[in-house]
C-alpha cells in the first residue's frame, strides 16, 4: 500500500499493511536543540533546516525531507503562515495576530500578555483589532506545495491548524483565570467571545481550503480541553458551550472539501471521548497516555469503532525518561492497544523535547516499523497482561457527579 | 442568635461553594453585625466551604472554573475579615511561600494550590513565576515559612527543583523549611529524587499532607 491507501484503510477502520507513521506538524515535531542532538547522533552534519523554525512559540523545526523518508513518515504537512506579528521593542518577545504577547524564556516562548484581560463589555470585545480572516498572506504558496505533494507523491497531504483552538484561544486572549471565571459567571460574554473566534476560524478555513482543498486528505484543528488529572472544564460546560460550536466548525470544514478531521487536545479527556465522535471528529490526537485515565486499551475497546487515534507516544514521561528498549516496548503496546483492526496512526504525541535522547527517537521509529506490520504479531513481544488487559470502566460511566455536602456543624 | 448563626453560616458556605461573591459579601457583613466573630466566620463558614470545593475537585465534580469563582468569593469575604482577624492577634495555621521555577511562567497549578492553602487558613506568600534560585532563598530569609512550594509545568523546567534545593543547601537554608514540589509532569518519585520533602498532585492533597507534617489536626 502507498501512504494514501494506508491512510484510507486506517480511517475506514480496516487493517492497512502497516501502522502509518507521522511526524513534523506544528504540535508534533522536535525542538531545535533536540534536532541538533539528533543530527549529531545520526552523524549527519548536512541535515537541513536546523534554523528553520516551524512554530516560533515552541521553537521546533521544519524537519528535513531526508529525515521524513528515513523514518518512513506517511504524511506531509502544510503550515499556514504567521502574519501581523509585531516584535516587542527591547525584549525577546512578540505580539501575534490575535494581540497575544509571547516572551522568550529558557528555550521557548511563553504567554505573557492577554489583550482582553481587562475588558468588561461586548462593545469592547468587538473593538479589539481582530485578525483579518481574508488576509491571503496567511496561505501564500500553500496551493503550489499542496498540489505538488498531491500530484507527485503518494503522501497524505494535511492542512495543519491555523494555530490555536476555540477554548485555547479564548483562554489565551482573555487570560486563563478571567475566561475560566467567564465560563462560570458571565456566560453571555464567554459565548460572545467563542462566537467571535468561531466565525473567524470558519472564514479562515474557507480561505484556506479554497487554496488547498482539492489536494488535502486531512485537516487538523488544535485545541486543548484536558489537564493532567481531569478535564479543564466540566463535561457539562464542554457539552453546552464548546461542543456545539466545534461541531458547527467541523460541519463547515467538511462542507468545503472532501477531508477527514483530526482534533487535538492534550490531557485527560475520557468523559467526552464519545462526544468527539458525535461532533464529527474522525481522528483524535494526541492521546496523552501520561494523563489521568487515558488508558489506550480501554479507549480502543470502548470508542474504537467510532474514533481513530493518532499519536500515543508520550513525550512527557516515557520518551525522556526511558531506555530505548523501554521505548520500543511502549510503542509495541500502543500499536496493540490502538491498532488492532486499523484505526491508529503512530506519532510522538507532542513535540519531542530537547530532553529526549536521540536513541529514543530512533527506537520509536524502529519499533513502529518492526511491530506495526499487519497482521499484528505481538504475542512474543508483549507480556500476557498487556496482550489481554483488564479493561477499566470508562470514567464517564463510572463517575457520577457528586453533590456538595452540607456544612459540617461543630 | 445561635439558630440564626447556623443559618447564616450555612448560607455563607453554600454561596461560597457556588462562587457567588455578592451574597458572600452581604452575608459576611450580616454575620459580623450579628456579633459572630470574624475568626468564626472564617473557620466555620468559609474554610469548610473551600475544603468541600477541594473535595469536589478531587472527586471530578468541580473543575477549574468552579474552583476559581469559589476562591474569588472567599477572597471578597476575606478583604472584610482580614483586618478584623489581624486585630485579634490570631495567627494563620502556617506560612507558605509559593513560586514557579525559573524558565517557567505557568501559574494555574500554583494558583489552585494557593486557593486551597488560603482556603485552609494558611498565609500564602506568592513570589510569582519564573522565580530565580536567589529569590527562593531570599523568601526563606524574609518570611521564615513553614513550607516552600515550587511549581513546574514542563519536563524541561522540572530540573530546576534540584538546582534550587542544592542552592538552598549550599546557603544553609535547606533545613529551615519544608520543601514541596509539584506540577503537571511531576511525580512523587521525581520529587524524592530532586530532594524535596513532599509532593502533591493537587491543592487539597497538598493541604492534607502539610497539615499532617505540621501536626495540625483542625
Amino acid at each position: 500500500m502507498n501512504p494514501r491507501e494506508r491512510f484510507h484503510a486506517v480511517v475506514n477502520h480496516r487493517e492497512p499493511d502497516r501502522v502509518p507513521i507521522d511526524w513534523g506538524r506544528h504540535v508534533g515535531s522536535i525542538h531545535r536543540n533536540g534536532y541538533a542532538k539528533l543530527a549529531a547522533y545520526l552523524g549527519d552534519p548536512d541535515l537541513q533546516n536546523k534554523d528553520v523554525i516551524l512554530d516560533r512559540m515552541v521553537q521546533n523545526v521544519v524537519l528535513d525531507e531526508k529525515l521524513l523518508q528515513r523514518f518512513h513518515v506517511d504524511f506531509r504537512w502544510l503550515s499556514p503562515h504567521w502574519v501581523g506579528v509585531r516584535e516587542v521593542p527591547g525584549q525577546d518577545a512578540y505580539i501575534d495576530m490575535w494581540g497575544i504577547t509571547w516572551t522568550y524564556m529558557l528555550n521557548a516562548y511563553s504567554l505573557t500578555g492577554s489583550p482582553l484581560r481587562n475588558i468588561t463589555t461586548l462593545a469592547e470585545l468587538e473593538r479589539h483589532p481582530w485578525p483579518d480572516p481574508y488576509n491571503p498572506a496567511i496561505f501564500t504558496g500553500l496551493r503550489a506545495i499542496a498540489r505538488h505533494w498531491h500530484e507527485n507523491s503518494d503522501y497524505v497531504v494535511v492542512a495543519d491548524s491555523i494555530k490555536g483552538g476555540l477554548l485555547t484561544k479564548a483562554l489565551q486572549i482573555r487570560g486563563y483565570e478571567a475566561f475560566f471565571a467567564d465560563l462560570a459567571l458571565n456566560q453571555p460574554f464567554a459565548e460572545a467571545l467563542l462566537d467571535k473566534l468561531l466565525w473567524l476560524y470558519k472564514e479562515m478555513w474557507t480561505s484556506y481550503l479554497k487554496e488547498v482543498g482539492p489536494y488535502v486528505q486531512l485537516v487538523y484543528f488544535t485545541d486543548d480541553i484536558g489537564a493532567q488529572n481531569s478535564m479543564m472544564i466540566s463535561p457539562d460546560t464542554f457539552r453546552t458551550l464548546i461542543k456545539p460550536r466545534l461541531k458547527s466548525l467541523i460541519d463547515h470544514i467538511k462542507g468545503q472539501a472532501d477531508v477527514k478531521f483530526m482534533y487535538h487536545t492534550d490531557g485527560s479527556v475520557v468523559p467526552v471521548l464519545g462526544d468527539f465522535a458525535d461532533m464529527g471528529v474522525d481522528i483524535l490526537n494526541p492521546i496523552q497516555t501520561s494523563a489521568m485515565g487515558m488508558d489506550t486499551y480501554m479507549m480502543k475497546e470502548t470508542y474504537g469503532d467510532r474514533l481513530c487515534f493518532h499519536g500515543a507516544v508520550d513525550v512527557q514521561q516515557m520518551l525522556p525518561f526511558s531506555t530505548p528498549a523501554q521505548v520500543k516496548y511502549d510503542v509495541a503496546k500502543r500499536i496493540w492497544d490502538l491498532g488492532r483492526g486499523g484505526g491508529f496512526i503512530l506519532s510522538s504525541c507532542h513535540d519531542v523535547g530537547e530532553d529526549v535522547p536521540p536513541e529514543n527517537v530512533l527506537a520509536m521509529f524502529e519499533a513502529a516499523r518492526e511491530y506495526g506490520q499487519y497482521p499484528l504479531k505481538l504475542e512474543g513481544v508483549l507480556k500476557p497482561e498487556h496482550l489481554r488487559p483488564v479493561v477499566p470502566e470508562p470514567a464517564a460511566a463510572a463517575a457520577e457527579p457528586q453533590r456538595a455536602r452540607p456544612r459540617p456543624r461543630r | 442568635m445561635s439558630e440564626r448563626r447556623e443559618e447564616l453560616l450555612d448560607e455563607l458556605y453554600n454561596h461560597t461553594l457556588n462562587g457567588e461573591a455578592e451574597p458572600v459579601v452581604a452575608l459576611t457583613h450580616e454575620a459580623l453585625a450579628l456579633g459572630i466573630p470574624a475568626v468564626e466566620v472564617l473557620f466555620d463558614g468559609l474554610i469548610p466551604a473551600l475544603e468541600e470545593v477541594g473535595r469536589l475537585f478531587e472527586e471530578g465534580t468541580y473543575f477549574v472554573p468552579e474552583m476559581i469563582i469559589a476562591a474569588k468569593a472567599m477572597r471578597a469575604a476575606m478583604t472584610i475579615l482580614q483586618p478584623l482577624i489581624a486585630q485579634t492577634g490570631a495567627k494563620p495555621l502556617g506560612v507558605f511561600v509559593m513560586g514557579t521555577v525559573k524558565g517557567d511562567i505557568h501559574d494555574i497549578g500554583k494558583d489552585l494550590c494557593n486557593i486551597m492553602l488560603e482556603g485552609a487558613g494558611f498565609k500564602v506568600i506568592d513570589i510569582g513565576v519564573n522565580v530565580a534560585p536567589e529569590a527562593f532563598a531570599n523568601a526563606i530569609r524574609t518570611h521564615h515559612p513553614d513550607a516552600l512550594g515550587m511549581s513546574a509545568f514542563l519536563t524541561t523546567t522540572m530540573p530546576m527543583f534540584k538546582v534550587n534545593i542544592d542552592y538552598l543547601t549550599s546557603l544553609g537554608l535547606r533545613d529551615q523549611t519544608l520543601i514541596y514540589v509539584g506540577g503537571a509532569p511531576v511525580t512523587a518519585e521525581y520529587a524524592q529524587k530532586a530532594g524535596a520533602d513532599g509532593y502533591a498532585p493537587n491543592g487539597s492533597a497538598l493541604v492534607r499532607d502539610l497539615k499532617a507534617r505540621l501536626k495540625i489536626t483542625a
